[in-house]
C-alpha cells in the first residue's frame, strides 16, 4: 500500500529549505572566519577610535578627543600630505614606466622571457627585503650609490673639474630629511614597475588583434597607433592600474618603517607606521584606532571605485 | 604513641618529597628574552643551560626577540595575553613602572627576602626594583655606564689628552677636524643615542636633580635653563664637530667609522665594546667623563640597569621565581661579569679580582663611584610617548639648530598634553 504524500509539506519549499541547509553548512564556516577575523576587529576599531585605550588598562570613551587631536597634529598632517605624495608619484612614475616597459616586451625583443621575468623578481622578494637591500644602497658611507656617484665625481676630477669625489660620501640619502622621503618612494617604485607591466602585459593579450590589424592597414603605426587604438584599449587596465597603485601607496609602511621608520623627524612619516607607533610605542591604542579609520576611509573610496570598475567588466564579459 | 611516631615518620616523609620536589622542579617555564646581540645572547644561553642542569625536569623554553622590537611591541602583547611568558627581561626606572603602577607585574618580595638579596644589593638598586607601594617586582642584575669614547691612537697620534672641561673639549674637537678626522660619530637612525646627549649636557649644565624633574614631566621644556642646553649642543653642531646627517647611520655604522678611523670620539653606553674588534680594542678604544660645563654642579652620569620581572598572570609562578633567584644569584652575576663584562649590581662579586686584566671596568667603576647621582637614560626615565617625541626633537634639532626654541615650543605642548593625561 501506497503512502499518501502528506499534505503540508510543499516539495519546491522541501527542496529550498534542503539547499537552506547545504547553505549553512558551506558558508557557516567562511562566514564565522570573517566574522572573527574581519568584522570583529573592523568594528572594535571604529570604537576605540573614540576611546582612550593604552592596551593594558580598560579603555575609556572620549568621544571625539582623538579626532580633534590629530588633526592637530604636525606629524599626522605630515603623515596625510606625504601619502599624498606617495599617490601622485605612484600614479604617474610606475605606471608609465610599467605601460613603456609593456609595450616594448610585447613586441617580441630578443630575451623577452628573461626580461619580463628580470622586471617581475622585485614583487616577488619580500618587502622587508627590498627595503633592507635598499638601505643598503642608501648608505652614505658604504652605499652603492654614493660609491657610483663617487666614482663618476672622480671621472669628471681627472678630466679637470673642480669635484672632490670624497663629498659624495656625504649625501645622506635617508638621513637627510630633503631626500628620506623621495628615496623611500623610488625603492617603492623600483618595486611597482614590474607589477603594473605584468598587468598592462596581460591586457595587451586581450586586445583584439583584427581591429589593430584593420587599423594598421588604414596607415596607423607606431605613437598615433598606440595613442588612438592601443591606449583606449586598454582603459579598463588602467583604471585597474592606477587605483591599485593609489591603494598601495595608502598601505605603503614596511617600507617605511625598515628604511626610516619615518624619520628623521616625521620626514617620511605615512599614516599607516604612524598608526603603528602610536597605538605599539606610545600606548595609545585608541588614538591610533582614529588614524586607523581616517586611512580606512580614504582607502574605501579607491576601493569602492575599483570594484565597480572590476564588475562593470565582468557584465561586459558575460 | 606508636602512632605519633608514625605521623612524626610521615610528616617527614612528607617534608622530605616536598623538599626533593623543590630542588627538583617540574612543569614548563618560559623565558623570553631581549639579549638579541652576539655577545649577550651567548650568555643567556649559558645561563639558561646552567639553570636546566639544575632541574633537569623542568620543560623550559626560551626565546630571544630582537631588542628593538621587543620593547616596542613585542612586551606588550605578551602583557595583555592571559599565558604570557613567565619570566621576561626589561629595564629598571619608567619602563618598570609603566607595568607595576598598570598592576602588570607580579609580586616577588618573597624572592627578595628568601635569598636575602637586602643584604648584597645596594639601597639605589632596591629603589629601582620596588612598585609605589614598596613591594618588589624587578631583579636588577646587570648596569654599564654610558661615556665618551675615544680612539685612543688617534688621540696619541695628534697628542691630545682627555679633556676634562667643555672648553678642552672643544679644543680637542678642533684638532681633530682639522687633521680630517670626523671629531665626533653620532648616530640618529635610531633616535636614542641623542636622549644621551640631552641626558649629558642637561646634567653637566643644569644638574642630575634638575634633569630627573625634568623627565618626570615637571619642568617646561620652555625653561630657560632647557635652552641654555641647546646652545651648548649647537657649539657642536655649528663647528660640524658632530658627524652630519647622523639620520642616516645606525649606531653600528657610526661606531663602524669610528672603527675605521674616521671618526674619533662617540657617546655611547659600554655596549659599544661588544661592536669593537677584539683584538685592537684595548690598543685603541678608551673612553673619558663627559665634559665638565659647570663645576659648581653636581657629577650626574648614566647607567641604565638591566633585569628581569615576572608578568602578574604568569601561569607557572614557583618556576618562574626560582629562575629568577637563580638569575639573581652571585654565580650568575660571576658569569656575566666574565662574559661579557658587565657591571654586577650585587656588592659580594668581587670586581676587582673579577676584572683584574681589564682596566676599562675599573676605570668605569670609578667613573659611577665618583659621581654624585646616578640616572637610567632618557627614553627609560620618562614616559616612552615623551621619549619618542623628544629624541625626535633632538633629531629635528641637529638639522635645524636655529630652529631650537621653535622644536622645545613644540615639546612643551606635548607634555603638557602627555603628563596633564596622567
Amino acid at each position: 500500500m501506497q503512502t499518501a504524500p502528506r499534505p503540508s509539506r510543499n516539495p519546491r519549499m522541501a527542496a529550498s529549505l534542503y539547499q537552506a541547509r547545504w547553505l549553512v553548512v558551506f558558508l557557516g564556516l567562511p562566514l564565522l572566519l570573517y566574522s572573527v577575523w574581519v568584522i570583529y576587529p573592523f568594528v572594535r576599531t571604529f570604537t576605540l577610535a573614540f576611546a582612550s585605550y593604552d592596551g593594558l588598562s580598560p579603555a575609556q570613551w572620549i568621544g571625539w578627543q582623538n579626532f580633534r587631536e590629530m588633526f592637530q597634529a604636525e606629524a599626522f598632517r605630515l603623515a596625510l600630505w606625504h601619502n599624498l605624495i606617495w599617490i601622485l608619484i605612484f600614479i604617474t612614475v610606475p605606471t608609465s614606466a610599467g605601460l613603456g616597459l609593456a609595450m616594448v616586451l610585447n613586441q617580441g625583443v630578443r630575451f623577452d622571457r628573461f626580461l619580463k621575468i628580470a622586471y617581475y623578481l622585485p614583487l616577488v622578494l619580500a618587502p622587508v627585503v627590498t627595503a633592507m637591500v635598499w638601505g643598503w644602497i642608501y648608505h652614505p658611507q658604504q652605499g652603492l650609490l654614493n660609491t657610483v656617484i663617487a666614482g663618476f665625481l672622480g671621472i669628471l676630477k681627472a678630466v679637470g673639474f673642480d669635484v672632490n669625489p670624497e663629498e659624495a660620501r656625504n649625501i645622506g640619502w635617508l638621513g637627510d630629511p630633503k631626500l628620506a622621503l623621495i628615496s623611500v618612494i623610488g625603492a617603492a617604485v623600483w618595486r611597482q614597475v614590474g607589477y603594473v607591466m605584468v598587468l598592462y602585459l596581460a591586457g595587451l593579450k586581450t586586445l583584439d588583434s583584427e581591429v589593430l590589424e584593420a587599423a594598421k592597414v588604414d596607415g596607423a603605426e607606431g605613437w598615433t597607433l598606440f595613442r588612438h587604438m592601443i591606449f583606449p584599449m586598454l582603459a579598463p587596465v588602467t583604471t585597474v592600474v592606477v587605483v591599485i597603485s593609489i591603494v598601495d601607496s595608502l598601505r605603503s609602511f614596511d617600507l617605511v618603517n625598515v628604511m626610516t621608520n619615518g624619520g628623521p623627524f616625521n620626514s617620511s612619516e605615512v599614516l599607516a607606521n604612524y598608526m603603528v607607533k602610536t597605538a605599539f610605542h606610545d600606548y595609545r591604542q585608541g588614538y591610533a584606532a582614529a588614524v586607523a579609520v581616517i586611512l580606512f576611509l580614504i582607502t574605501f573610496v579607491f576601493t569602492l571605485i575599483y570594484l565597480r570598475q572590476v564588475m562593470q567588466q565582468e557584465e561586459r564579459n558575460t | 604513641m606508636k602512632r605519633r611516631i608514625w605521623l612524626v615518620a610521615a610528616l617527614g616523609a612528607f617534608l622530605l618529597t616536598a623538599g626533593l620536589t623543590q630542588s627538583n622542579l617540574t612543569g614548563r617555564l618560559v623565558y623570553n628574552s631581549n639579549q638579541s646581540d652576539p655577545k649577550p645572547r651567548a650568555l643567556d644561553a649559558k645561563i639558561v643551560e646552567a639553570f636546566k642542569k639544575k632541574y633537569p625536569n623542568l620543560q623550559m623554553e626560551f626565546n630571544t626577540v630582537d631588542h628593538e622590537t621587543f620593547q616596542d611591541t613585542s612586551i606588550r602583547t605578551y602583557l595583555a595575553s592571559d599565558n604570557p611568558p613567565d619570566v621576561l627581561t626589561w629595564f629598571a626606572g619608567n619602563r618598570m613602572r609603566a607595568f607595576s603602577s598598570r598592576g602588570l607585574a607580579a609580586d616577588i618580595t618573597d624572592v627578595w627576602k628568601s635569598n636575602n638579596w637586602e643584604k648584597v644589593y645596594p639601597k639605589g638598586f632596591q629603589a629601582l626594583s620596588k612598585d609605589a607601594s614598596g613591594k618588589y617586582v624587578f631583579v636588577p642584575v646587570s648596569y654599564y655606564w654610558w661615556a665618551m669614547y675615544y680612539r685612543k691612537d688617534i688621540f696619541n697620534k695628534l697628542g691630545l689628552k682627555e679633556p676634562k672641561t667643555w672648553d678642552e673639549f672643544l679644543a680637542v674637537c678642533k684638532k681633530l677636524k682639522d687633521a680630517g678626522y670626523t671629531p665626533i660619530v653620532n648616530a640618529a637612525k635610531e633616535t636614542w643615542p641623542q636622549g644621551g646627549w640631552f641626558d649629558f649636557l642637561d646634567m653637566r649644565v643644569n644638574g642630575p636633580a634638575f634633569h630627573k624633574d625634568l623627565t618626570d614631566g615637571k619642568i617646561a621644556y620652555t625653561d630657560a635653563r632647557v635652552k641654555k642646553v641647546f646652545t651648548y649642543w649647537r657649539q657642536l653642531v655649528d663647528n660640524k664637530y658632530l658627524l652630519e646627517n647622523p639620520a642616516a647611520y645606525t649606531w653600528q655604522d657610526a661606531a663602524n667609522l669610528m672603527i675605521q678611523g674616521k671618526g674619533a670620539m662617540y657617546l655611547m653606553g659600554d655596549f659599544l665594546r661588544d661592536q669593537y674588534p677584539d683584538d685592537r680594542e684595548a690598543a685603541e678604544l678608551d673612553f673619558f667623563r663627559f665634559p665638565i660645563i659647570d663645576p659648581k654642579v653636581p657629577i650626574g652620569e648614566e647607567a641604565p640597569t638591566d633585569g628581569y620581572f615576572i608578568p602578574a598572570k604568569a601561569k607557572n609562578l614557583a618556576n618562574a621565581k626560582a629562575f629568577l633567584s637563580f638569575l639573581g644569584s652571585k654565580e650568575v652575576a660571576e658569569m656575566a661579569a666574565q662574559d661579557v663584562g658587565r657591571l654586577p649590581v650585587r656588592n659580594d662579586v668581587d670586581v676587582k679580582t673579577l676584572f683584574k686584566d681589564k682596566p676599562h671596568i675599573q676605570k668605569g667603576i670609578a667613573l659611577l663611584a665618583d659621581a654624585d647621582d646616578i640616572l637610567q637614560f632618557y627614553d627609560r626615565d620618562t614616559v616612552p610617548e615623551m621619549a619618542r617625541l623628544g629624541m625626535d626633537g633632538f633629531v629635528k634639532f641637529l638639522s635645524n639648530p636655529t630652529q631650537a626654541d621653535a622644536i622645545l615650543a613644540d615639546l612643551e605642548n606635548q607634555r603638557k598634553r602627555i603628563f596633564g593625561q596622567q
